[in-house]
């Protein structure tokens, strides 16, 4: 027999007779499991990651557009009516007012309601004084009568918007 | 069942389906094992290197090339993490009693069944007194009868240096086993 077979032969019969240890098997499941358990939470933090990166790409943008306050478009900004004696938080009422019209209203009538909300406010602002007090009687009539029109279309909307008829 | 057959056992078992683990062990483990057993003596580092041969299976599988044999791909693994852990495992020996672990370890350690065949069977004692680096040879040439260019391939060596291995392990057993008296055989 060549050196060839003869290797081979005794390597084949060694082979045969060393058996791997079944608890071994033990040892080889556990780090199995180990390695499940980490690719599963490897897999939920990659989900959570691609969430985040997701939720961002939908929050940046849209704090971008409606970063200026909905208020803002009435008052051109929160120094306007502090002028007139006006707080942060009435602005903040103001703001949450129109975010409710906002959700309520459709888009046109968004901003039809804001259209005529601006110029009651504008309106508004020129009869009120520096301490917050309101006088009608300082309009002219012809402001007056836009007064009054400006209060009868708005009144739909707060009623759509509040279930009240008031102002 | 056949090695084709196995695969997509082995993606199951890779994306956490435990049968799928146990019939990919059943279908590999001898063979892991008696191929690390060769390769390495202490019965606590066979263990460890075997359940680590696992371990990178399940890791590295989306590296495998289905175009290949899936036992190839699997002694790749396998002679690589013993490469591994040769290095780590001479690099210890320097750090701690180097001198005391080289004559301690082989006769400590080896597993009882290795031994008897070692008295049993000359030629096979010769080869474990190779050294690694001709023994890895002749392991992946007679036991898994792998062609020289894929032993190269599999060892990461050029062809010639796998070929010089080849000759001077066949030379250095030749030798030996005249030797000991085997010589009847060896022609």
């Amino acid at each position: 027999m060549s050196i060839d077979k003869e290797l081979r032969e005794e390597l084949r019969q060694v082979s045969a007779s060393m058996n791997c240890p079944p608890e071994l098997y033990g040892r080889v499941r556990q780090s199995y499991q180990h390695y499940v358990n980490e690719k599963r939470g490897r897999f939920s933090m990659k989900k959570r990651i691609l969430a985040g990166v997701i939720g961002m790409a939908i929050l940046v943008p849209s704090a971008v557009f409606a970063s200026p306050y909905l208020a803002d478009m009435i008052f051109g900004s929160v120094e306007t009516i502090e002028q007139y004696g006006g707080t942060q938080e009435e602005y903040q009422e103001i703001e949450a007012m129109l975010q409710v019209a906002k959700g309520k209203l459709t888009e046109e009538e968004f901003q039809e309601y804001t259209e005529l909300t601006k110029q009651l406010m504008q309106l508004r602002l020129k009869i009120t004084n520096e301490y917050g007090v309101s006088d009608v009687k300082k309009l002219t009539p012809e402001e007056q009568q836009q007064w009054d029109e400006l209060g009868a279309k708005l009144t739909p909307y707060f009623e759509k918007i509040t279930g009240s008829t008031e102002p | 069942m056949n090695d084709k057959e196995l695969l997509p056992w082995l993606e199951k078992a890779t994306n956490g389906d435990e049968s799928a683990f146990e019939l990919v062990y059943q279908a590999t483990h001898e063979d892991v094992y008696r191929t690390v057993a060769f390769l390495v003596y202490n019965k606590q580092d066979i263990e460890d290197i075997v359940n680590e041969v696992y371990m990178r299976m399940w890791r590295s599988f989306h590296n495998y090339d289905p175009s290949r044999p899936f036992r190839f791909w699997l002694h790749g693994i396998t002679v690589r993490l013993v490469q591994d852990w040769k290095r780590k495992a001479w690099r210890r020996i320097r750090l701690f009693e180097r001198n005391r672990q080289m004559t301690c370890e082989e006769f400590v350690w080896t597993d009882k069944a290795v031994l008897q065949s070692e008295m049993q069977h000359d030629l096979f004692s010769l080869v474990r007194q190779l050294s690694y680096k001709l023994r890895v040879v002749v392991i992946l040439r007679y036991y898994h009868d792998y062609a020289l260019e894929e032993i190269a391939d599999m060892l990461q060596i050029p062809v010639g240096t796998v070929k010089s291995r080849h000759h001077l392990a066949m030379k250095e057993l030749r030798k030996r086993f005249e030797m000991t008296g085997g010589d009847a055989y060896v022609h």
